[in-house]
């Protein structure tokens, strides 16, 4: 549904997109994650056709961005980093102007608006401006101008920022409930947001591709894969780590008077540590098998900590 | 068509509860009825002769002001990304927003409309001049939006593209005067290209093709930038 091919994008000097490649399958809701300043939102522009690309193929639904740019706009919804709204307007009004600017036959118009307001939870607020409206309610209508046409891909850039817990959770269900019968690519620096959404992700930093794949895949790209939390009294790190097997011991912050230790290992120490501390060798508290969160994985990727570029 | 109709319908919409336009339409109406004033007890003539040149020079001041927000602000607010992502081409963009504005100003002339009845009331005016002057001034409003629309397509912050509106315009009105600066044979050489020296005829009740032709290119020529500049931002 998008393909893109060997995309590169120069803004004067600056290189803002290196040779980026990627696929979407239709019914597909891909995460596009990378820090601020990686590349999220001029990629974003290119496939929704608002900047050209400087080399490279993009093609969405089927057709070049380039080359036929109204069959593209036509099967797109798109929602800015900014909602694009005139705070001048009522919340009816405009949306009553956005079916007009993307062709919904006037016939259906206001069943069309209404369905879209009830889906995004903005029944009743036709009359409110547009100007007055919390952050989250305005992330609302800007998704809702998105889904109007009922595009077949949309693509979102930064849906969810700004919203309180209780909206989030309205917003995720309404994208969940678009996969299948839509292709979504939505773009974050939040992880937790990858991860309640999108079952496949691709992560994009200082302009390039630096990993995709579904986030179990992501996750095992984590340095050391997964590791054992243990709570422990009476033994020293040397010693922690002197034990058969145990590869690597990391200190954590102490927890209430207990050590606290990342243990790594070639096979799974739990048994072995279980063993020692019943003979009385050392004092457990807690023992526990943790995998790699995305977070690890992320990071370790993109090789420094969220940031600036 | 039916985009630039969408485009005419927002863009009025907007204009009808945005203070400023009404803040310009009263200072418009206000220097109107001044104009008229001086300009009917100074000739003491039946007609909008004084006026018609007076309100031309207003109208470039007044104009830019009114169009500075279209791009500038769309672009700021982020609005221009929407519409330049959804299926309109951006000439339909372009002219949907000059017809807004030209219509503006329709309004603003159908509001001093009061003035000729005025003429009417006291003496004999002819009523055919009325009209040439009408068409004469909503001539220059065309073309002085279409420069404001091109001026508010290349800076983000609106005022600074309204003035700069005023500052492409000026020449168009100085050129007129230009004698004392360049001497009397290359003002006469630049006169054709005064906004005055064209709308001079409609004052006197004779619409001259050379002056439509006149007003048109330069709308035309104002408008074709318009589009020209908001095509090549999005290639830098």
């Amino acid at each position: 549904m998008i393909e893109v091919s060997r995309l590169t994008k120069t803004f004067g000097p600056r290189l803002a997109l290196d040779d980026v490649s990627f696929t979407i399958q239709k019914g597909e809701i891909v995460g596009f994650l990378g820090p601020n300043g990686a590349g999220k939102t001029t990629t974003m522009r290119i496939l929704t056709g608002y900047i050209p690309a400087t080399a490279g193929v993009v093609r969405v639904a089927g057709y070049d961005v380039f080359d036929e740019p109204y069959e593209v706009r036509e099967r797109v919804g798109y929602l800015p980093e900014t909602p694009p709204l005139y705070p001048e307007l009522s919340v009816g009004a405009y949306l009553q102007f956005c079916a007009e600017l993307r062709r919904v036959p006037k016939a259906k118009r206001a069943t069309v608006i209404g369905d879209t307001m009830e889906r995004v939870g903005l029944r009743g607020w036709e009359s409110r401006l547009l100007g007055s409206l919390s952050k989250g309610y305005r992330q609302r209508v800007g998704l809702a101008q998105a889904l109007l046409h009922d595009p077949s891909v949309l693509i979102l850039d930064e849906p969810t920022s700004g919203l309180d817990p209780a909206q989030l959770a309205g917003i995720r269900e309404l994208i969940l409930s678009l996969a299948g019968s839509h292709t979504v690519i939505l773009s974050t620096h939040i992880l937790s947001e990858v991860d309640a959404l999108c079952p496949r992700a691709i992560i994009i930093d200082r302009g390039r591709v630096v990993a995709q794949g579904t986030l179990a895949e992501l996750r095992e790209q984590a340095p050391g894969g997964a590791w054992t939390y243990v709570e422990v009294r009476g033994i020293d790190g040397p010693r922690l780590g002197s034990l058969p097997g145990i590869a690597q011991v990391e200190p954590l912050p102490a927890v209430d008077g207990w050590d606290a230790w990342c243990v790594r290992a070639t096979t799974d120490p739990r048994e072995l540590l279980a063993t020692r501390a019943a003979a009385g060798e050392f004092q457990l508290r807690a023992l526990e098998r943790r995998a790699p969160t995305l977070e690890d994985a992320f990071i370790h990727i993109v090789g420094r900590e969220g940031g600036q570029a | 068509m039916n985009s630039v109709t969408t485009i005419w319908k927002k863009e009025l919409r907007i204009y009808a509860v945005n203070p400023t336009a009404y803040a310009f339409l009263a200072v418009f109406l206000f220097l109107a009825g001044l104009f008229f004033y001086l300009g009917v007890t100074l000739t003491g003539e039946a007609s909008l002769r004084v006026l018609s040149s007076n309100l031309a020079i207003a109208e470039l001041f007044i104009l830019p002001m009114l169009t500075m927000r279209h791009f500038a602000e769309e672009r700021r607010q982020g609005t221009l990304e929407m519409l330049l992502t959804a299926p309109i081409s951006p000439f339909s963009l372009v002219i949907g927003k000059w017809l807004a504005s030209v219509t503006l100003c329709g309004l603003m002339f159908v509001g001093t409309g009061v003035l000729p009845i005025i003429l009417a009331y006291y003496g004999d005016p002819d009523w055919g001049v009325v009209f040439s002057t009408y068409v004469g001034l909503l001539l220059v409003a065309g073309a002085f939006c279409a420069a404001g629309l091109f001026t508010s397509t290349l800076l983000d912050d609106q005022l600074a593209a309204g003035l700069l509106g005023i500052l492409v315009l000026l020449p168009f009105w100085l050129i007129s005067r230009a004698e004392a600066l360049v001497g009397d044979d290359l003002a006469l050489k630049l006169q054709p290209f005064g906004v005055l020296n064209h709308l001079e005829a409609f004052g006197r009740g004779i619409i001259d093709s050379a002056d439509v032709y006149y007003f048109t290119a330069m709308t035309f020529t104002f408008l074709f930038l318009t589009y020209r500049s908001l095509e090549s931002r999005r290639w830098r």
